[in-house]
């Protein structure tokens, strides 16, 4: 009897309840979309005032103001009182007041105790909870800093598929969406794409040929392996690398206190030897901060201190005021926490500098206390060579005298622009600058653009002129600099690392500048998100898309994985691998989801256009790179030297990593190709496709003059079938069809004709500047 | 080498071989009219040759083509266009019946201190700022009741570009030249005048094809080589090229048969045809030096008024739409010193807007030309360190003239502060509706089938806001 009752209320109050739901979907689901929705939803990075109306969690914890109803309160309720347009500095909607019906149905919803079925809403990136940041605490729980583990392999209903572990993963996502993966492919293809993927370079006939006749069961593992370890593979992915660290050879502008740095290739040269030597993801990351610090130093290792040595300077003009030089600095240290957390974890840590970050748990104070790492210490060149440490630190300290006092002496030569009594320092600064130069430019140690522990204080003591007051052994803490503004200064932070990666509060760094616990830190405490970050990259560099489509952002305004399980579990095996970077490519490119056929399908095509689900392999366009390289290649003028002082790319016939990158003076035709904007760091590679491009393709010099030499490369002309032949396995690695023969005698003999010469360069340009050259799948 | 003339020297080509026209046909039909269609002068050219037939208008528009011109940052519309005396009144203070928060910390009222005199038969009130535009305020419709929904800059303009915060959706223009397509093969259909190509985004195509991306070109040159790299090629005439080009594109063409449907694939067919016919046109049309001295004095010479010049330029030969920018970087954001800054940025934006339309109405291409002016928002009344104004999304001021739309006008108003607008609003996606209705089209039905869904540039919103239309 008892148990029926209980059931009967049972089943009158889910009756009532769905009346209720009812009522919502009926009077005020459609009023909150129509009305609010454009403003305040999950849709939006940043919906106003932080109120999303798009879930039911979203307007019981409200926004910026607090709660917008409580359960059964109207007269507490903030949305209602919004709706009544009561309050004049809170009327919703702005559009006008909505009509006294929508309002009482509103009450007698809210009354009822706010029924709403909605879970959270669709493509949700958006905050928990309204106000500065996040809680450090509450932030921990976000998807991204999780430890790592390995998951189970899903089961499958087509065994036999999967190549590696990861191919269960996708396997599992295609099933759950209804989709079928698609079937290897071809042997050329596949050739094709893994000789561009591992080394930026189209394989060429012959090998493409052996590789199709190759039918033993290993010649594709053994292709993949013959490919990393060729060093083409380092100049390939150590260049992936250098677009993470925004690396370039000068800054922005170039006046006298930041000048181009003539040692810059040093660096790239290293990250391009330390690819191919595969040094472990960690290491290769402590030693860019502090390779210095570490154990087993050897001198040619400070090249990888370069990951700062080389970051974006500007300029700083002595007679500007202290407040302002310090700005300037403050930016300097702002674009390294930014490269750093963006590039290294996926954080935007640079949103916090002016206040707690909006979204993800970082604050203010740990802004700073990463700020202070940059501000202890300074760009400067050091020996590559084994040295004595005190003639090391007099040459360091000779070389950054000379620069500064050739600014300094050049900005207050303008005399008139300076005090009086001044006149003498400059003239004397010139004379040492003079001193200086003659007997350093005749000194032949080699050196290369790295960092130096001192504090970094700017003396603003003398009115006329501000000096940079550099201080070895005594790194600087930085206060918070309250809205961004120097002069407005707060609590001083202690040198640290994030929060939400401490138990409790953070520990401050004690090892002088606190360069090697930053990068133990990176790796260690944040090092599954650092993981997690570079395993998405590296993804994105071999499927054209990434697991997690917001590479720089892993907070909550990223995205989130489509494939999480995948993403958390090959993080957890590349850390367990001792992070190695070959290990990480071998479980990709051995899989079956890497070695699928790219065709379309009408039923991937429909269900999932994007190819979130990987029903195939995403069809990709050579980056400036590997298409610059590709046609050198087949012109047969590329040049292997490896290493050494760049060149601007349209003029030196070397590989394209060795091309000069200049922030100041891009080159113009890497800038046309979607080269990155390298004055920061950039996410991933923009893809465009323009009329300006194609001007290039077709009129400029350079493909002129490559067209010259590939029709000297492929031989005479005594029999135009052969020629035509030799052209297409040196541009597209296969032999012409016999329509494409036709088509090019009928060009050539046409082109005979008007100029009573042969036009076999005009025709080699043809293929140099097919979309089947600048293009792979 | 003589400038090339294509439609004599390519009507005058020797009939091809009949194999490979043969073989060209069989592979595609659609490439011959391409083919066919390089070789007409645009006049001729009646087929526009987007990759797929463009939409074509829903209705008879008033308007072809458009120029917006983007004041980059976010100009004061308090000191332009929206006098508020109350600011004079209390100036100095922060009246706290009204919630006047904005980003960053602002203090007082700050009132305008340039003088605003009405003119025109509409007695449009603007302010001494902008001695030139005051002359031609009975082409205007003046919007002064504009709002959109965020107070930062890229998020911001990516809403006035896109109806979107985010940095993905198309932009107008894109949405224009999917709509329209082009009328003139002979240059790309969207083009955006910066000095800067930094801006890339802005000008994006987004999940709409390629070829629906706005092309770049650096106003702050004069000379078309220098302002177009590579533009001329030293070696080919232009019955060669094509020779060359069709070549180039049956390969590419047969190609793409084999590859399946790609957008990467496509787009770069067709922007292969536009670099071609562009490398004619261009030479005269991006050289602003061929206009009259008169001409070239009414506009100025400054980077910003040859845009303007060479935006009529390229609307009188076919392009759709044109987006100027005063840049480089955010020049309207004028978190200080505004009175004097805006003193020096505002002279040469008065000239070459206000000759723009002048120029247009002239030449009897305003009533199909619709000029668009604003900026991503408004600032706001009360001052940021000291005499500069923050960035206020909630009202602001735009303007429109010309391709139907009523000159003229006054519509709209923002609150005595001018802070907030509240008669009349119209946001940045009635704003685009207005737009599209103007080109014939209704913003409801304008869409594309992405990722499982239609999209819209309006998304689910957008009013027409008829009153100012003729």
């Amino acid at each position: 009897m008892k148990v029926l009752a209980l059931l009967c209320a049972g089943a009158a109050l889910a009756a009532a309840q769905s009346l209720d739901i009812d009522f919502f979907e009926k009077k005020i689901r459609p009023v909150l979309a129509e009305q609010c929705a454009a403003c305040h939803s999950a849709q939006l990075s940043d919906p106003m005032g932080g109120l999303r109306v798009d879930s039911r969690e979203g307007l019981r914890t409200g926004g910026a103001s607090g709660p917008a109803l409580v359960e059964g309160k109207p007269s507490e309720s903030l949305l209602l009182k919004a709706l009544s347009y009561q309050d004049p500095s809170l009327k919703m909607p702005p559009t006008g007041k909505l009509p006294d019906a929508v309002l009482a149905d509103f009450r007698t919803w809210i009354e009822r105790g706010a029924a709403d079925p909605r879970g959270e809403a669709p493509a949700t990136a958006a905050k928990k909870q309204a106000g500065p940041g996040t809680p450090i605490e509450e932030g921990k729980h976000w998807w991204a800093f999780q430890p790592l583990q390995t998951h189970p392999a899903p089961p499958s209903s087509r065994p036999g598929w999967a190549r590696t572990k990861m191919d269960a993963f996708v396997l599992a996502r295609l099933e759950q969406n209804e989709l079928e993966p698609s079937p290897e492919a071809d042997r050329r293809t596949l050739v094709r794409r893994v000789y561009l993927d591992l080394t930026g370079l189209p394989p060429t006939y012959d090998e493409i040929e052996a590789f199709a006749a190759d039918d033993s069961p290993d010649a594709y593992s053994a292709l993949v392996e013959r490919l990393l370890a060729s060093p083409r593979y380092g100049e390939r992915w150590g260049r992936h690398w250098l677009d993470v660290a925004r690396w370039a050879e000068d800054h922005p502008t170039s006046e006298a206190t930041n000048q181009p740095h003539p040692f810059a290739w040093r660096y790239r040269d290293w990250v391009v030897e330390a690819v191919n030597q595969d040094v472990p993801y960690d290491r290769f990351l402590r030693m860019q901060l502090a390779a210095d610090l570490m154990p087993g130093f050897q001198p040619e290792d400070m090249r990888a201190l370069g990951y700062i040595g080389n970051s974006p300077m500007y300029h700083k003009d002595p007679r500007l005021s202290r407040d302002v030089i310090e700005t300037l600095a403050s930016d300097d240290w702002d674009e390294r926490v930014d490269a750093l957390s963006r590039g290294l974890l996926g954080l935007t840590v640079a949103c916090a500098r002016c206040h707690d970050h909006k979204f993800d748990p970082i604050t203010n104070k740990d802004y700073y206390g990463l700020a202070g790492v940059f501000a202890s210490l300074w760009l400067v060149k050091r020996p590559i060579v084994e040295m004595d440490p005190a003639a090391a630190d007099k040459l360091v300290w000779e070389h950054e005298r000379l620069v500064r006092l050739k600014g300094m002496s050049g900005n207050l030569g303008e005399l008139d622009t300076i005090a009086e009594e001044l006149h003498p320092v400059v003239a004397r600064m010139k004379e040492e600058v003079a001193e200086l130069k003659e007997r350093l430019d005749k000194d032949p140690t080699p050196l290369t653009h790295a960092v130096i522990d001192c504090g970094v204080y700017i003396d603003g003591s003398t009115p006329t002129v501000t000096f940079f007051d550099l201080r070895p052994g005594e790194p600087r803490d930085l206060p918070v600099f309250i809205r961004g503004n120097v002069a407005n200064t707060g609590d001083i932070v202690p040198r640290r690392f994030l929060s939400v990666f401490a138990d409790g509060e953070p520990e401050p760094f004690r090892q002088g500048t606190g360069r090697l616990e930053l990068a133990d830190k990176i790796v260690g405490p944040a090092g599954p998100l650092a993981a997690r970050v570079w395993v998405n990259r590296v993804w994105g560099w071999h499927f054209g898309e990434h697991l997690v489509r917001t590479p720089s952002d892993f907070g909550t305004q990223g995205e989130k994985p489509t494939h999480p399980e995948l993403l958390d579990d090959l993080a957890a095996r590349f850390v367990a691998n001792g992070w190695s970077l070959k290990w990480l490519h071998r479980e990709i490119l051995l899989s079956a989801a890497y070695r699928q056929s790219s065709h379309v399908t009408d039923a991937g095509q429909s269900a999932d256009p994007t190819n979130r689900w990987l029903w195939r392999m995403n069809p990709r366009r050579l980056d400036f790179e590997a298409w610059r390289d590709s046609i050198l290649e087949a012109t047969g003028e590329l040049d292997l030297t490896a290493g050494g002082p760049s060149a601007e790319a349209d003029e030196s016939p070397r590989r394209s990593v060795y091309a000069k990158v200049s922030r100041s003076r891009p080159n113009r035709v890497m800038q046309l190709f979607d080269f990155p904007d390298v004055t920061q760091h950039s996410p991933q590679r923009q893809v465009t496709t323009t009329p300006l491009q194609q001007l290039f393709v077709l009129n400029s010099a350079w493909m002129q003059a490559r067209a010259e030499a590939l029709s000297a490369a492929a031989g005479h002309d005594d029999e135009p079938q052969q020629k035509i032949r030799t052209l297409y396995r040196r541009t597209l690695g296969r032999n012409p069809q016999a329509d494409e023969i036709d088509l090019a005698l009928s060009f050539l003999a046409q082109r005979q004709r008007e100029l009573g010469r042969p036009a076999w360069a005009e025709y080699a340009q043809v293929l140099l500047a097919t979309n089947e050259l600048t293009y792979f799948h | 080498m003589p400038v090339p003339s294509p439609s004599a020297s390519s009507f005058l080509q020797p009939p091809r071989p009949l194999s490979r026209r043969r073989f060209v046909e069989s592979l595609c039909g659609g490439f011959g009219a391409i083919g066919l269609a390089g070789m007409l002068a645009p006049q001729l050219a009646a087929a526009p040759t987007a990759g797929a037939a463009p939409i074509g208008p829903h209705f008879a528009p008033k308007a072809k083509q458009i120029i917006f011109l983007f004041l980059t940052g976010g100009p004061s519309h308090l000191d332009m266009f929206d006098p508020k005396p109350a600011l004079l009144k209390h100036a100095g203070q922060r009246p706290d019946s009204a919630n006047l928060r904005t980003e960053r910390m602002t203090g007082g009222l700050l009132p305008s201190p340039f003088e605003f005199r009405q003119h025109g038969q509409s007695g449009a009130h603007v302010s001494e700022l902008l001695p030139k535009l005051s002359g031609v305020v009975d082409e205007l419709a003046i919007i002064r009741s504009m709002y959109t929904f965020n107070p930062t800059h890229t998020p911001a303009r990516n809403l006035i570009h896109s109806g979107n915060i985010a940095s993905t959706r198309p932009t107008l223009g894109a949405w224009v030249s999917y709509g329209l397509g082009s009328e003139n093969q002979n240059l790309p259909g969207f083009v955006a005048l910066s000095p800067s190509s930094r801006g890339g985004s802005l000008w994006r195509s987004g999940f709409l094809p390629a070829e629906h991306q706005g092309t770049h070109f650096d106003n702050s040159q004069t000379d078309p080589e220098q302002m177009i790299q590579y533009l001329r090629n030293e070696r080919l005439d232009a019955s060669a090229q094509r020779e060359q080009l069709d070549l180039l594109q049956a390969l590419n063409r047969e190609h793409r048969a084999d590859a399946g449907e790609d957008a990467y694939l496509d787009g770069r067919i067709l922007a292969m045809e536009t670099a071609y016919r562009m490398q004619f046109e261009a030479l005269d049309v991006f050289d602003v030096r061929l206009e009259p001295e008169k001409v070239r004095e009414e506009y100025g010479s400054t980077p910003f008024a040859n845009g303007c010049l060479l935006a009529r330029r390229l609307v009188e030969r076919g392009v759709r739409y044109v987006h100027v920018y005063y840049g480089p970087g955010q020049p309207w954001d004028d978190h200080k010193e505004i009175n004097s800054k805006l003193r020096e940025r505002c002279p040469d934006m008065d000239q070459g807007a206000a000759a723009l339309i002048a120029d247009l109405k002239r030449r009897g291409l305003l009533d199909e030309t619709l000029v668009v002016w604003g900026g991503e928002f408004g600032r706001t009344p009360v001052s940021e360190a000291g005499d500069g104004r923050d960035h206020n999304p909630y009202g602001f001021t735009m303007w429109m003239a010309g391709g139907g739309v009523k000159g003229g006008v006054n519509y709209g108003a923002t609150d005595e502060l001018g802070f907030q607008a509240v008669e009349n609003r119209v946001s940045i996606h009635d704003l685009h509706a207005t737009i599209l209705n103007q080109l014939g089209f209704d913003h409801e039905r304008l869409t594309y089938r992405y990722a499982g869904r239609d999209f819209r540039l309006t998304d689910v919103h957008g009013r027409v806001v008829r009153e100012i239309l003729a």
